[in-house]
């Protein structure tokens, strides 16, 4: 893994009374302990890698604490998990990331929400939406509507965070509905404070198991002929009791306005931070949060109390609804609300606020002004709009341009020395000899592709789904296509929906299997397949072996880094005359892994006085003319230019700088490209015996007396 | 609002989040109410990535409300780890000049779109620089690479003690320093980096370093008396080619480059652009002067010490070579030359009839297998690459001459063309094809008065400048 939170996992054991301070991902994670989980899963992508992260680094105190910890194969996996609180009492969690995670998940969610739970069933799903995101930009609000799922947005705050985890177990089993607590990109990494309380062990867990099974209860199956029964019991009985709790126990909160109680702000509990800090800056709140109109913040965004939200449009002449993205599905159920309670507020939500994009400050500023502007006559000092307005503007305006150019976007990349790069320069190359082919990409590090230099990818359409996206693109091709799959997305569900499907319909078509062996875009987690696993994770699965037993006849294993040997390859994959399905692993290991093992190895060699040869690559400036076709097949941060010393030439000559890891990449392409021959590769040797040196010094007389005089 | 609302703006990868620990740790342990956020999500994979914190400067009775974003026009100090994440702050109006204090480092990091380019894609630093200094209330602009790499020490340590030179914490430098040590992580490296950052009280590198070193030129008396021929403008110019080329081949070539130059003398201008060109194109890259360079003493010095290796410590290098059946042709006598070339274009065996070398020049055998090709330099006078290029270059200068008739700037950009043919192999092939692409579409028709155009060195020079900048 690519943080290992040990310093943190402390934090985890705190007590009654004692002040937490750390993200929130672990705070996630105290509150967990804190509500007595029996078991606890999940499937890694940000912004909620870590969480599984914490788990699996705090694997022993969750031992000591009896929970069952689990690293499941993909979001389907860790959404059937909660499978458990159907029929026994006992709270579980897991986590993936949203809306991607939501979609792979909701088979089993579908099937969980009907029968309902008996133990606390909670998915703590990072809502990846808006600024940073790295998927399609949907809410998964819609999940929690079709399927009656408890929908939870804590205000972000710590505080508030964790206590949202207790209740939400707490009023899962109160109604019998599963729950999705929904944290944004920055609530999660979020670093905050709270005072914890102390940690529950469950009553029923691997530590204390239940000595029999339940007793058979058709009622716990998504089966008919129960099905329409359970429909009804979600509408009838279980929304009910969840509006009863959570009014009960004031979930959502509710703030009487200084000034005014004529308007009102509904919104999403996630987004309380955001708009408070703008009112503060419109003049109309403190920064401690006290407002000059009535707020309702909902912590439980599904389902909407009805009675909370007609109570508190009662008095009102308007109220703005606060809800991200589109279809705007809170505003319309509460107008319907309105409606049916007679009520003469006008509701406001869309009209005031953008339909698409994140809620941030400048666009809340916009939208707020406005409709305080518009509503609130002379119940508000509205002078602070006015210069909010004209400030942001001038702001805008003298930032926009600055610099008289475009800035050069800077897009994650592939790291120094990472093995999956070489494998596009690869790509580029055997289409010189072949031609272009349709190239399907997949998620995963390897989808850095798509950014320059490689600009590569003609299609992403989930997760592992590679392959299966070339099914019918194969067959409209002259020439064969190349799909992109990593190892992470050949497990998670490439295997079945890709290969199996290809090889079942006697497909076409060439497949490249980036085995750097681990999940490594989220944070280096393992995989069944995972080389250099440690503990329990050890369990040798080989892709290999699984691609042979399921009939895949033509398959190779490459060593990224040997690109001539790929480059042949791809060749004869792109052009034999064998039909079938033909699949290259590429095999290399994940640079951040190797190098963590690595320099802790090469340091203690060093320390210990034992031979050591470090290697950097270089280039001869002299030799360069500067053309740079090599950083067009690379990219490589460290592959670099810099102003030509020579001062009859103008353009930057290419410069290796000094974090190369030597992974060899640049002298394989000088030698695959025929690039050119300013490239050297340069080795020290450390603490060298007497052999060594003095063979090294006869070489260096010998080579001094012949070599060129400058 | 007694806050300090602060924006770190680092590329992944270089400790952001640490950083941001430090910071929040310090204030924590201060009492302060303070919260940070991040969207590292996949950028530590070396994107641009931010972090927002905001500290308040009093512990508060009541909890504020803090926010979890950075809003345009509201930071009051934005900590850059880099010159263009710097200028992106401003234009994204997060520095403003009411408002925020600008600590950044100036040197560059350039971007994947930057390197590509076929020629110069780097943006310009010197107005990255004046969006800093119109983007910022105050500021305090430094080279932390430089400084991280003074001091052994990471980068983020650096910007941390800059950060705490400025005041702008309600945390001192006391605290900072504590919340290093008790993160418990390389705290002797990160406290070194820190000091040294701290120690950064004056603007020291304001410019990214970096100029092109001064190289001593020596070359024979005689020459030198013939330079006096040569305009004095690019007289400089002039007796750098001397020397290159005196060392590329004889003096008797470079006197060859001499007279080549005299016909543009009343032109200084040009004649300085052309000495440049020519003298790049007359010095063409073929086996022998790749050999000749890989086996200068000064090559084996400098690698010795980029790699921080002392005069005995054993030191190995390995070049990389491909020479194939061009590269062969090229310094084979023009009649086997050519038809050698023709034979492997007939068969299509150009490609696969390469020889991949990795040839360990440090060893005594390596070395002599380049060193043989070096000395095969009187050589090359008589091979078929060298009376091509000869052929070539005086068909340029031609055109040259002819351009000066149509208009001196006209002239300039037809000497700028042959800034495309550069590369090896495959790159140099396509740099020929563009400039037989340049001279047939643009200069030829132009000189024969084809083109009604005004300013058809205006034409040129954007047809070259696109070439340069395109991937």
């Amino acid at each position: 893994m690519e943080r290992t939170f040990e310093n943190e996992i402390g934090m985890l054991r705190l007590g009654e009374g004692e002040t937490f301070y750390g993200e929130g991902i672990l705070a996630i994670t105290k509150g967990l302990l804190q509500s007595g989980v029996a078991y606890v899963g999940g499937y890694q992508g940000a912004p909620v890698s870590h969480l599984l992260d914490v788990l699996v680094s705090a694997q022993d105190y969750m031992v000591e604490m009896g929970v069952h910890v689990e690293a499941c194969s993909n979001e389907a996996s860790a959404a059937a998990m909660l499978g458990a609180s159907i029929n026994y009492p006992v709270r579980g969690a897991v986590t993936w990331k949203s809306i991607v995670g939501t979609n792979v998940a909701s088979d089993a969610l579908s099937n969980l929400a009907s029968p309902g739970v008996l133990g606390g069933a909670l998915a703590v799903i990072g809502e990846d939406y808006g600024e940073g995101s790295s998927v399609i930009q949907e809410r998964t609000y819609a999940y929690a509507m079709k399927s009656t799922l408890l929908m939870l947005d804590p205000r972000p705050n710590l505080t508030t965070m964790v206590d949202m985890v207790e209740q939400g177990f707490a009023l899962s089993e109160a109604c019998n509905m599963p729950a999705l607590l929904q944290l944004r990109i920055r609530a999660c990494h979020l670093q905050g404070s709270f005072k914890a309380r102390n940690n529950r062990k469950p009553a029923h867990g691997p530590a204390n198991r239940f000595s029999d099974p339940a007793e058979f209860d058709y009622q716990h199956l998504a089966h008919p002929p129960v099905t329409f029964n359970q429909e009804t019991r979600k509408l009838r009985e279980r929304i009910p009791a969840a509006r009863d709790y959570i009014r009960d126990h004031a979930l959502n909160e509710r703030w009487t306005g200084r000034k005014t109680s004529r308007l009102g702000l509904i919104l999403q509990g996630g987004l309380y931070n955001t708009v408070l800090r703008q009112l503060f800056e419109l003049g109309l709140a403190t920064e401690y949060g006290e407002s000059d109109v009535d707020i309702l913040a909902l912590n439980v965004t599904y389902p909407l109390v009805t009675d909370e939200i007609v109570d508190f449009a009662a008095d009102k002449g308007h109220v703005l609804v606060i809800e991200e993205g589109s279809p705007a599905f809170m505003e319309q159920q509460m107008l319907r609300m309105l409606v049916d309670a007679g009520a003469s507020v006008t509701l406001h939500g869309k009209d005031f606020l953008p339909e698409s994009g994140e809620y941030g400050g400048e666009v809340l500023a916009e939208g707020l002004g406005r409709f305080f502007t518009e509503t609130a006559g002379d119940e508000l000092d509205l002078a602070g709009i006015l210069k909010r307005r004209q400030n942001l503007e001038s702001v805008r305006q003298r930032a926009a341009g600055v610099t008289g150019m475009p800035l050069a976007p800077r897009p994650l990349g592939f790291c120094t020395g990472c093995p999956e790069r070489p494998v596009f320069g690869a790509i580029k190359l055997a289409e010189k000899a072949v031609g272009k082919v349709h190239v399907a990409a997949d998620i995963g590090c390897h989808a850095f592709a798509t950014f320059p230099p490689f600009s590569m990818g003609n299609s992403i359409l989930g997760y592992g789904m590679s392959l299966a996206s070339n099914a019918a693109v194969a067959p409209l091709q002259a020439r064969r296509t190349v799909a992109i799959m990593g190892d992470g997305g050949f497990w998670h569900n490439g295997v079945q929906t890709g290969v199996a499907s290809n090889l079942y319909n006697r497909g076409d078509g060439v497949l490249i299997i980036m085995n750097n062996g681990y999940a490594s875009a989220t944070g280096q987690q393992f995989l069944p397949s995972t080389r250099h696993a440690t503990g329990r994770f050890r369990t040798g699965n080989d892709i290999a072996r699984t691609l042979k037993t399921m009939g895949v006849d033509w398959l190779k294993i490459v060593r990224t880094y040997s690109v001539g040997t790929m480059v042949k390859t791809l060749k004869q994959a792109l052009t034999t005359t064998e039909k079938g399905l033909k699949v290259i692993i590429a095999d290399g290991e994940c640079m951040l892994a190797r190098q963590r093992r690595e320099r802790v190895r090469v340091n203690d060699a060093l320390q210990n006085g034992r031979r050591v040869a470090k290697g950097k690559f270089g280039v001869d400036e002299s030799v360069c003319t500067g053309d740079h076709s090599c950083i067009r097949l690379s990219g490589c941060p460290t592959l670099t230019v810099r102003p030509n010393t020579d001062p009859l030439r103008t353009d930057p000559v290419a410069h290796v700088t000094e974090e190369c890891l030597d992974c060899g990449l640049c002298g394989e392409m000088a030698h695959a490209a025929a690039l050119c021959p300013s490239f050297y590769r340069a080795i020290r040797i450390h603490n060298a015996g007497w052999f060594e040196r003095a063979l090294h010094r006869l070489r260096q007389r010998l080579i001094g007396a012949l070599a060129e005089p400058g | 609002m007694p806050a300090t609302r602060l924006l770190i703006a680092a590329l992944g990868g270089e400790g952001g989040g640490v950083l941001t620990s430090w910071v929040i740790d310090a204030a924590q342990q201060a009492g302060l109410p303070a919260q940070a956020t991040s969207v590292p999500g996949v950028a530590q994979r070396t994107g641009a990535t931010t972090y927002y914190l905001e500290i308040w400067h009093e512990s508060a009775a009541q909890t504020p409300v803090f926010a979890l974003m950075p809003v345009a026009g509201d930071v009051d100090v934005v900590l850059a780890s880099e010159l263009l994440e710097a200028a992106r702050m401003v234009e994204k109006g997060y520095s403003t000049s009411e408002r925020t204090c600008l600590v950044a480092s100036t040197h560059r990091v350039l971007t994947t779109q930057e390197k590509m380019a076929r020629g110069d894609g780097r943006l310009d630093a010197a107005t990255l620089m004046r969006a800093l200094e119109s983007g910022s209330k105050s500021r305090f602009l430094f080279d932390a690479q430089s400084t991280a790499s003074a001091a052994n020490a990471p980068i983020n340590a650096v910007l941390l003690g800059a950060l705490a030179t400025t005041d702008m914490l309600p945390v001192n430098a006391e605290r900072l320093r504590d919340s290093i040590a008790r993160r418990g992580v390389a705290v002797s490296q990160n406290l070194r980096g820190f000091d040294a950052g701290l120690a950064l009280t004056q603007p020291s590198a304001r410019r990214p370093a970096g100029a092109p070193a001064d190289k001593t030129v020596t070359t024979s008396v005689s020459l030198q008396e013939q330079v006096a021929g040569v305009a004095e403008e690019a007289r400089e110019v002039a007796r750098l080619g001397i020397a290159r080329l005196t060392d590329y081949q004889d003096s008797r070539y470079a006197r060859q480059y001499l007279e080549r130059l005299q016909r543009f003398v009343d032109d200084p201008e040009l004649q300085r652009e052309v000495a440049r060109n020519l003298a790049v194109r007359m010095s063409y890259e073929d086996i022998i002067r790749v050999a000749q360079l890989k086996i200068k003493s000064s090559r084996f010095e400098r690698i010795r010490e980029e790699l921080g290796a002392q005069r005995h410590d054993p030191i190995e290098i390995q070049d990389f070579f491909k020479p194939g059946i061009a590269e062969l042709a090229d310094i084979l006598p023009p009649r086997p030359g050519r038809r050698l070339l023709a034979l492997a274009q007939k068969k299509n065996r150009q490609e696969k009839a390469a020889i991949a070398m990795r040839v360990k020049t440090t060893t005594v055998w390596g070395f002599l297998q380049v060193w043989w090709l070096a000395k095969l330099r009187p050589w090359r006078r008589r091979s078929f690459r060298f009376q091509r290029e000869q052929k070539n270059i005086d068909e340029w200068l031609n055109l040259v001459g002819a351009a000066r008739e149509l208009s001196p700037e006209f002239a300039m950009q037809t000497a700028q063309v042959a800034r495309v043919l550069k590369g090896y192999g495959d790159t140099y092939s396509r740099g020929e094809a563009t400039y037989l692409r340049l001279v047939e579409d643009i200069v030829r028709p132009a000189l024969r008065g084809e083109v009604n155009d005004d300013a058809p060195h205006l034409h040129l020079r954007n047809a070259l400048a696109e070439i340069l900048a395109a991937p």
